[in-house]
């Protein structure tokens, strides 16, 4: 009944922030991440730790894999500054995707970020029905 | 599965029982445990015990039975015998008979991600692992479910490659798996029901298990992955009764030990070199080999000048303690990801027309070596992969002469082959017919160029330096080969190519045929004298499994797992189309 409880109250809880006017969002800092050198500490960074037998380099299409591609601008986690930060540092629970936060310094996990959105390429948006 | 959480369901789902509980709950004199009773839900079932003991009739698995080796009725081992020759006495399967294989049953695992197992059978009675650690044992002539036993795993697993365990090893009436959380368990294999449980190495430091384990008199071997997070290997020794640790060799010198100043600075202490595969025994030197893998990080060896003993390595040890007799080091300051640990065969051979005891393996780095077994002294290297570009050759102590331009470079230009999943990889195994001293290779050809990054080292986040562009991948180049070598002379002789790289196992039989699994989908079967291939069989899944060979009361079986990863496969060829999804293909002889 103890864990019954505890769920109920953390249950109540949830209910009444979402019932509360929501919070502004946190500003993102990436704007102080924007130099030459913090990109290409970045993209060492990417290069060094995120890629190989995860997430394919660049945004030449590679072979398919589990790990998403991270230069096309679809973000499953959300594609915010902030909530790219948050993924990174929290992880994806039941993927290969590790909690980086508190291992990574936050500055780095930024130029990481910084480096994604320089060399990302964006689709254009399509018109007209898509299936 | 139940390793994925949902919150907001579980709120909204327990705010419902909360409202029809809500009364019981609020009167103070509720009997104890009747509240509890209307909202409790049972746990989902995670094992399936046999109500009678099964296989009993066979009895215990002895040493003797151990040092044998199959003897055609059973598979007891991942590598088929202490030698690994994964090779069956069965002389039924012949070029003439093998049309008559037909399916005699199938078996899901239930699970994504690569189904790489190597069954084992014994007493009537296969016990096949899946991806995710599930254990089942099966009627080895009709497939149906015996018992079985899905480990709970935890939902931040420290994976670089996927959800895969290759096996289990038998001992006694005990059946042994390690888990990718890093626990070794032992099973009563006549019912299921756990007999220990031990944590061999923490997970959220990087660890992970998923080779079969291995057993010699009364210990259970088994190495550990884990280096592409910097987590130093080891080989560890348990007593096979009570689950106690004997004995554990760190695969990486201490400070003050012998081969430490093959590291530059303090880079020894997060050099990874994993001990991720299935070893060997002798029993005539009673020697217990195992083989190492990469230093860390992978792709960047800037900070960890020198050899970096003992990654990339063959080690040879004293079964009782752990003590280190010899090594040989394959690739010494890896940068490529050639890991050593891949297939090792103990072969009794010639070389230079006198008889020696060697070891024989194909190595992901492109060669094919010899090794005098007693010593460590090498003997020979040839080259079995088409394409090998990382090295200008080998010199006359083993040691390859470095090809400079095949560095990691920041952005590299240069193609570089093997890839850095090889050649062979041990993720799968090869085989090896005494009868003609064949050993059977299947490999991938696609090159990379190799980037180099920067990594940190953190216990638990991933630790590589870099990374491969899979440029033939992408390409559309890559393609694989089965290539049967001769151990005699290096010399290949004869190869069959396939459209996408050889990524799944290999069994032989006395009978004169081999059998293997594509991964396009396909059981295959082939011509160990000339290659031809004789019989095929659309599994569907892309194959990465083990294959092995029995017989039960005059019936031959063949047995092929089917299931890729999409991750891994797709890293070595074109992307793939095929599903993932695991299911076990069993064939009889007619």
């Amino acid at each position: 009944m103890a864990a019954v409880r505890f769920t109920l109250a953390v249950c109540a809880g949830t209910l009444a922030i979402a019932a509360a006017p929501a919070p502004p969002a946190p500003a993102s800092p990436l704007s102080s991440y924007q130099s030459a050198a913090d990109i290409a500490r970045g993209k060492s960074l990417f290069a060094g730790t995120c890629g190989a037998y995860c997430h394919r380099p660049g945004t030449t299409a590679g072979p398919a894999t589990d790990a998403p591609n991270l230069f096309d601008c679809d973000w499953r986690h959300g594609g915010s500054d902030v909530d790219i930060f948050h993924t990174i540092t929290t992880g994806v629970a039941g993927t290969r995707m590790v909690a980086f936060g508190g291992a990574l310094p936050d500055a780095e996990i930024w130029r990481i970020i910084a480096y994604l959105r320089s060399a990302s390429q964006c689709p254009k948006p399509t018109t007209g029905n898509t299936p | 599965m139940t390793r994925f959480h949902r919150p907001a369901l579980a709120c909204a789902s327990v705010l419902a029982m909360a409202m029809l509980a809500a009364p019981s709950m609020a009167a103070p004199n509720d009997p104890p445990g009747v509240a509890d009773a209307e909202v409790a839900l049972p746990p989902p079932p995670t094992a399936w015990y046999a109500d009678k003991p099964v296989g009993t009739a066979a009895g215990p698995v002895s040493a003797a039975q151990l040092a044998k080796g199959t003897d055609g009725t059973s598979w007891l081992t991942y590598g088929g015998d202490y030698r690994n020759f994964r090779h069956s006495p069965l002389t039924s399967i012949t070029p003439a008979t093998v049309k008559n294989l037909h399916v005699a049953w199938s078996a899901p695992t239930g699970t994504v991600g690569q189904f790489e197992a190597s069954p084992v059978v014994y007493g009537g009675v296969m016990y096949v692992t899946t991806s995710y650690n599930r254990l089942l044992a099966l009627d080895a002539k009709t497939g149906v479910i015996l018992w079985r036993y899905d480990v709970q795993l935890p939902s931040d697993l420290r994976l670089c490659c996927g959800p895969a365990n290759r096996g289990v090893a038998i001992g006694g009436d005990l059946v042994f798996m390690a888990t990718l959380d890093g626990h070794l368990i032992a099973f009563d294999r006549t019912t299921g029901r756990v007999a220990w449980n031990e944590v061999v190495a923490d997970y959220k430091q990087g660890y992970s298990i998923t080779a079969a384990p291995l057993i010699v008199g009364d210990h259970v071997y088994t190495g550990v992955a884990g280096g592409e997070f910097g987590a130093r290997g080891f080989i560890d020794a348990y007593d096979m009764k009570t689950g106690k640790r004997v004995w554990r060799t760190n695969t990486v010198p201490s400070a003050g030990e012998p081969g430490v100043e093959t590291w530059a600075g303090d880079s020894w202490k997060s050099g990874g070199s994993p001990s991720w595969t299935t070893g060997a025994y002798d029993a005539e030197t009673n020697t217990l080999f195992w083989t190492v893998g990469n230093p860390s990080p992978d792709w960047n060896g800037d900070t960890r000048a020198g050899d970096n003993l003992y990654s990339n390595s063959l080690l040879a040890l004293d079964p009782a303690t752990g003590k280190l007799k010899w090594h040989f080091q394959f690739t010494p300051h890896d940068v490529w990801d050639y890991d050593g640990n891949t297939h090792i065969f103990l072969v009794d051979t010639v070389f230079n027309g006198k008889p020696v005891k060697a070891i024989a393996q194909p190595n992901r780095n492109g060669y094919f070596y010899l090794i005098d077994r007693t010593s460590g002294k090498f003997l020979r290297a040839s080259q079995y992969v088409e394409q090998l570009t990382w090295a200008k050759g080998v010199d006359a102590k083993g040691r390859p002469i470095v090809n400079p331009a095949a560095m990691p470079q920041e952005n590299p230009t240069t193609r570089v082959c093997p890839s850095n999943l090889g050649g062979i990889n041990g993720a799968w195994t090869a085989a090896f017919d005494p009868g003609t001293s064949l050993a059977f290779v299947p490999s991938i050809e696609s090159c990379q160029q190799f980037a180099k990054g920067v990594a940190v080292h953190v216990p638990g986040i991933p630790f590589m330096g870099g990374f491969p562009n899979t440029t033939d991948a992408n390409e559309g180049k890559s393609y694989g080969l089965l290539s049967a070598v001769d151990v005699k002379t290096g010399k290949i002789a004869w190869r069959y190519r396939d459209a996408r790289p050889m990524m799944a196992g290999v069994a032989t039989t006395a009978g004169g045929v081999l059998f293997t699994s594509n991964q396009q989908g396909e059981a295959l079967a082939f011509n160990q004298a000339t290659g031809d291939k004789l019989w095929s069989f659309r599994m569907g899944g892309v194959g990465r499994g083990q294959p092995i060979v029995y017989q039960l009361d005059g019936t031959t079986y063949v047995a092929i797992p089917s299931g890729g990863f999409t991750g891994i496969d797709s890293f070595a060829g074109a992307a793939s189309n095929i599903p993932e999804g695991g299911q076990l293909f069993v064939f009889k002889l007619d």
